[in-house]
């Protein structure tokens, strides 16, 4: 059985050239992302995980290498790639339900049908009966839920989440981890998720990524096929949690 | 049992209509490293500003060594979120400023700079200003200056939260270090049940509002502790059945 | 929590009482019991004479009303200008680098002068008919106006217009449902600041050249030596002026929903 790729990042390094001098953040990243997959890429401190994501959602371009995504360069933006961040960046001007149907509204998707997939992905993440209220009037973690129904409406090719529940205390995270679980047993996507909790990384993931300190680079790939749902404390993944923080870079 | 440092007494605090602390009431031992954990919306905050009086709590006491919390006469030093360094300040500088507020001996307070500052890994740094370390270095900073001071009490709230789990270990492991070599009391309140069961002598499980003690579960596990340790996962499993509501 | 009430209406009503109260007594004590009395009506004189106003004209025509009235046309009329034109160079100014880079010198120089300095050019330019009242209006609430607009411009929050094109919005929807709606707190607060410049501007304008508005009351109170005259001027002045206050606040409230918290 061949698996399609969606995303596949080839050689790619990127340089932030500032006035201090030149600084290499990601160096010859490899790595393939197939279809319906959930991948965690996981990594220390301040590792360049955002760089990476936002080189995939095209807001940073590489400078070497390439990244092709559902078969097209990445040469920019595009609804083709939705986003889900860590500090929700929600329109605070809207109500959820104009937040969720904002992608199919400024693409030009009519009033009757937008309304209606809009309701389906907040029915979705558990957001029904809140269409009218505005983000202030939520919790962190419904926040985070809206963010997550408004990349999931644009039904992008592949979602990126940066760290959306590093915010959110530790209770609130499990909640939130079984919900994306649920979501994405519920709604297949090719999502890339990035963190630095190994707990999240462990409970979500098809597939972990390591990633080195910086610069950048796969340090090496952990296949989780423990069953789901799965028990944060069961043996097997205490051992993999254990492997895994041995394996990691130090960070000061 | 030796006498009891700190000792509340049938704390009782509401807004307007609403209940948000009933009756509580526990002892915590000299040198006692005490977690309270509650399930999220507990009344943490709350919870610590009336245990610190910042709030008028409506009836009920505290007691530190007998008598009644006042601020200015005991020494208590606290760990919030928000590390609060003196932007202004040297790393040394800011471990002395306490120190130096309360008028301790020069040499003394020379003494235990030196000593907080080995323990810690903050020696290379002691010229550093704030601005220049990381989020890491800062928050070793913020708690060598707690345990300079020597406090009678230590109230931390969830000082790592927002940091990864591999450094907050680490960190960890540090606190603990330093709470061993001072004897300091320490409460720390946290919504991390794994973290509460790593750090602790005793943890305090808390009810959702109207605050209340729902067990207090003493927690003999050895230290160094390990995560995936069968007794340490027993002991997680235990209070986050009493807590869970994800 | 009855206690806690009874306190926090305390603070909100009585207090503020309390305040006026003693100015008044303070007011009348001073009329009745010094030499000020020569110079000064006492309350009562005043509000006699205000209610008395409210029926009968002041000067040729116009009652107290009417004064008012034709005094908020003027302040209306300029502050409409004013905000549209500041509105639109205030955005410019805020989000495109070349305009910021030619008008802001220009704006930075004519912004300390007093909105009553343009009166003798206004005279000049305009004569002293509507157009320089409305000019010089114009002046008053446009600077405010634009200062706020173009701080609200430039705060827009960067990552908010990355995840708007992410979505596959084009610049132009962008602009619409990010930037302006982002830039409504902002121009709320240059327009609540500008209207009352613009009512201070109307009475400076009124009380230079003019035959009606409340400005004029004043200074034909002036004229005539008649003090309770000028104090119903002065009192009707503060009344508009607290009414439109409101008007802004009840406004921003319908505008800026999003931003309360409360259910």
């Amino acid at each position: 059985m061949s698996r399609k790729a969606v995303i596949e990042c080839k050689h790619v390094s990127k340089t932030f050239y500032t006035l201090s001098g030149d600084h290499l953040v990601v160096d010859d990243l490899n790595f393939t992302v197939y279809e319906n997959e959930f991948v965690v890429l996981f990594g220390p401190g301040q590792c360049g995980k955002t760089t990476v994501l936002n080189l995939i959602t095209g807001l940073e371009l590489p400078t070497k290498g390439e990244i092709i995504v559902a078969g097209e360069k990445v040469t920019g933006p595009s609804p083709k790639r939705g986003m889900v961040y860590q500090t929700t960046n929600l329109f605070m001007w809207y109500n959820v339900m104009k937040n969720v149907e904002f992608g199919p509204s400024v693409r030009g998707i009519s009033k009757k049908e937008r309304r209606k997939k809009a309701q389906h992905y907040i029915d979705l993440v558990g957001l029904t009966g809140f269409e009218k209220h505005y983000p202030v009037q939520l919790s962190g973690g419904m926040q985070q839920r809206v963010g997550i129904a408004r990349a999931y409406c644009n039904e992008p090719d592949i979602i990126c989440m940066d760290e959306p529940f590093g915010h959110l205390d530790a209770q609130t995270r499990y909640l939130m981890e079984k919900e994306v679980e649920r979501i994405s047993s519920q709604e297949k996507r090719t999502v890339v998720f990035v963190t630095n909790n190994v707990e999240e990384a462990i409970y979500l993931a098809d597939r972990i990524i390591l990633l080195r300190n910086l610069p950048t680079s796969v340090k090496k790939e952990y296949t989780v096929d423990l069953p789901r749902p799965r028990n944060y404390v069961s043996p097997e993944f205490l051992a993999l949690r254990e492997e895994i923080t041995r394996d990691m870079d130090p960070t000061l | 049992m030796a006498e009891p440092i700190v000792k509340v007494r049938n704390l009782t605090k509401s807004f307007g209509d609403l209940l948000v602390l009933d009756d509580v009431s526990f002892d915590v031992q000299k040198g006692e490293f005490l977690c309270i954990v509650g399930p999220t919306g507990c009344g943490k905050t709350t919870f610590l500003n009336s245990l610190t009086k910042l709030y008028n709590i409506d009836s009920g006491s505290i007691t530190i060594n007998g008598k009644d919390i006042d601020l200015r006469q005991n020494n208590i030093a606290y760990i919030f979120q928000e590390y609060s360094a003196m932007e202004w300040l040297t790393v040394e500088q800011n471990i002395m400023y306490g120190l130096k507020i309360k008028h301790v001996d020069k040499d003394i307070i020379r003494q235990r700079v030196e000593n907080v500052m080995e323990i810690v890994g903050l020696t290379k740094y002691r010229n550093f200003y704030p601005r220049q370390l990381s989020a890491s270095m800062l928050q070793r900073v913020v708690i060598a200056r707690a345990f300079a001071v020597e406090p009678e009490l230590l109230l931390m709230d969830e000082p790592y939260g927002q940091l990864d789990l591999q450094l907050k270990y680490h960190l960890e492991d540090e606190l603990i270090k330093l709470w061993q070599k001072t004897g300091t009391t320490v409460i720390f309140i946290t919504h991390n049940i794994e973290e509460a069961v790593y750090l602790s002598d005793r943890i305090l499980v808390l009810t959702n509002k109207p605050t209340k003690i729902k067990k207090s579960i003493p927690n003999n596990l050895p230290r160094p502790r390990k995560i995936s340790d069968p007794e340490f996962v027993k002991l997680r499993n235990e209070v986050t059945d009493l807590i869970k509501w994800w | 929590m009855k206690k806690s009430s009874i306190k926090q209406k305390a603070g909100t009503i009585l207090l503020p009482a309390v305040g006026f109260v003693a100015i008044l007594v303070i007011w009348w004590l001073l009329v009745s019991f010094t030499r000020i009395g020569l110079l000064l009506p006492t309350p009562l004189e005043v509000l006699k004479r205000f209610i008395y106003f409210l029926g009968n004209p002041i000067g040729k025509a116009f009652t107290l009303p009417m004064h008012l009235l034709i005094s908020l046309r003027r302040v209306l009329t300029g502050f409409c200008i004013a905000s549209v034109a500041g509105i639109i160079v205030g955005i410019s100014m805020g989000r495109f680098k070349p305009i910021e880079a030619i008008v802001r010198p220009i704006f930075e120089l004519v912004r300390p002068i007093p909105g009553v300095a343009w009166i003798p050019l206004a005279i000049v330019w305009f004569g002293i008919g509507e157009t320089a009242k409305t000019f010089i209006i114009f002046m008053g609430g446009f600077v405010n106006i634009v200062v706020n607009t173009y701080a609200g411009a430039r705060h827009v929050d960067e990552r908010l217009m990355g995840v708007a094109y992410m979505l596959g919005a084009s610049k132009i929807q962008a602009f619409f449902r990010v930037v302006l709606p982002s830039c409504v707190p902002y121009i709320f607060a240059g327009m609540q600041v500008g209207l009352s410049t613009c009512w201070m501007a109307v009475l400076a304008a009124e009380m230079v050249s003019s035959f009606e508005g409340v400005g004029w009351v004043i200074i034909a109170g002036q004229d005539i030596n008649d003090m309770a005259q000028i104090f119903v001027g002065i009192i009707a002045i503060a009344v508009m002026g607290l009414l439109l206050a409101a008007f802004m606040r009840f406004m921003e409230r319908i505008l800026c929903r999003w931003r309360e918290r409360g259910a």
